[in-house]
């Protein structure tokens, strides 16, 4: 979803002044927290809510949680938290690997 | 995350349940306006629920429409409705304001006043000095000036080394060092006489400085002059001195007692009864009948009083009377038993009084008997030194 020529820019502007891509590039952070907690920053919305999964929408991708009895809790603009017992995530990506 | 709870908790809360097909967009929506939910719950494929803070509803109430979703609401909570629910209960709010402005005027007041750091009969004796001062129990606590208090106590007492008044809640807590008392201390270059502190016989008297009145052998008297200030020279005039010298006597102290053979004990029987009274301000109410069943008993009353919390004593004290059934018991002694009792009382008696117990020379006792009782006297015979120092006054 981004475009690259101006990611390329940003991503390079940013890599010069180390400030963190999930800032400058609004790329989503995840932080999980024993296999229980999920917390996604930068996410754009939910595509899907079930209690068993969950599908999260992202600037780069779409991030699925599998799990038992998945809750959304603590929801603002930039992120949100999965509780909920977590067996899987992955991802799918929309954004081809350009440098690898 | 807690307080934000907290918060909706006081503005009040509800939980929804959205039931439509649209959910993830109804979430989504909800999410992009700012509103905040927790407690979500996807038990169903078409129901979801969360909590959302009152102020929202309306919002979400739109939202729900353009997504096609039905909403109710389930659960009413919070501060809010649980007023609302007891609306209508209007003497329970009233008592309840009302106990809450007699308990703060309740605590402008003094209730108690405790006194620490020395014995009963001056403690007795300070707290009058207070209440003569005005401050009394149940005195308003913001009129009060402790520090002129403090000064005038001061003033007043020469066996107060220190004095510190403080109020905690309904409390008056005096603090008191006391004061030891001093010996009246008599400067070098000043005149003085050595005299007699107690009755004696002169054993021993060596004048260092002034003239030897008594010798050896007399007897003497309290205040008694022993060892003058002055000094006779045979060219000069008499020259006052500072005197100074040993005088040691033989001292005595006696104290006499009748023993009766027969005497009457008292012992008790392990019968009690508990009778509880409430006194609010000197105005008592009783909850018994004043009379007790027992015919000799003794009486052991407690006070109580009732506090809120350690310093927020109120003006309400409860008083347990514990009554001791009690029988007399008669015991007689034969003369030989009734002798060693007289000795031993009177010993223990006596030797609080001698100072110093390895002086003791001698131990004198009498006996007189008669048909009902014995009486018993002890002498002891103690070797002191009774010269104190008095200054010469012209």
């Amino acid at each position: 979803m981004i475009k690259p020529r101006k990611g390329k820019v940003k991503n390079r502007i940013s890599k010069v002044l180390a400030v963190p891509e999930e800032v400058s590039l609004g790329v989503p952070k995840l932080t999980i927290l024993k296999f229980e907690e999920v917390l996604i920053e930068n996410y754009k919305g939910i595509l899907e809510y079930q209690d068993f999964f969950i599908r999260i929408q992202t600037y780069i991708g779409i991030i699925n949680i599998n799990g038992f009895k998945l809750s959304l809790e603590e929801m603002t603009v930039d992120d949100v938290i999965v509780k909920g017992k977590i067996e899987s995530i992955d991802f799918e990506s929309i954004v081809e690997n350009e440098e690898g | 995350m807690y307080i934000k709870i907290l918060i909706y908790y006081i503005f009040g809360y509800v939980n929804i349940v959205v039931e439509g097909f649209f959910i993830e967009r109804f979430i989504n929506m909800c999410i992009s306006k700012r509103i905040f939910f927790w407690n979500t719950d996807r038990s169903k494929s078409t129901i979801f629920s969360a909590n959302i803070g009152v102020g929202n509803y309306k919002e979400v109430v739109k939202i729900a429409k353009k997504c096609q979703c039905k909403i109710k609401i389930n659960k009413k909570h919070g501060l809010p409705f649980l007023l609302n629910r007891y609306r209508k209960r209007k003497i329970f709010a009233i008592t309840l304001v009302i106990i809450a402005m007699g308990i703060m005027a309740i605590s402008n007041f003094i209730w108690n006043i405790e006194i620490t750091g020395i014995d009963e009969t001056k403690q007795k004796e300070i707290l009058e000095f207070i209440q003569t001062e005005g401050i009394n129990i149940g005195k308003y606590k913001n009129n009060i000036d402790l520090q002129n208090l403090i000064n005038k106590i001061r003033i007043a007492r020469d066996d107060v080394a220190w004095i510190g008044m403080e109020i905690k809640g309904t409390n008056l807590i005096v603090q008191v060092v006391e004061a030891d008392e001093k010996p009246e201390i008599i400067d070098e270059n000043e005149y003085c006489n050595i005299i007699a502190s107690k009755d004696g016989i002169i054993t021993k008297i060596e004048a260092q400085n002034g003239t030897p009145v008594v010798s050896e052998g007399d007897t003497v008297k309290k205040g008694d002059v022993l060892v003058q200030g002055w000094l006779e020279g045979q060219y000069t005039e008499n020259r006052y001195v500072h005197a100074e010298g040993n005088v040691t006597a033989k001292v005595w102290y006696s104290d006499k007692e009748k023993v009766y053979y027969t005497q009457n004990y008292e012992n008790q029987t392990g019968n009690k009864e508990k009778k509880y009274s409430i006194n609010i301000n000197n105005f008592k109410i009783n909850f018994f009948k004043t009379l007790s069943n027992f015919e000799n008993y003794d009486t052991i009353r407690t006070i109580k009083k009732l506090k809120l919390t350690s310093n927020f004593y109120l003006p309400i004290e409860i008083i347990v009377n514990e009554n001791f059934e009690k029988k007399y018991d008669q015991i007689t002694y034969d003369k030989n038993e009734a002798k060693e009792i007289g000795i031993k009382d009177l010993k223990n008696k006596l030797e609080q009084q001698i100072e110093n117990s390895e002086n003791i020379s001698n131990i004198y006792i009498n006996t007189d008997e008669t048909d009902e009782y014995i009486e018993v006297e002890v002498i002891y015979e103690v070797l002191e030194s009774i010269g104190t120092k008095e200054k010469i006054e012209y």
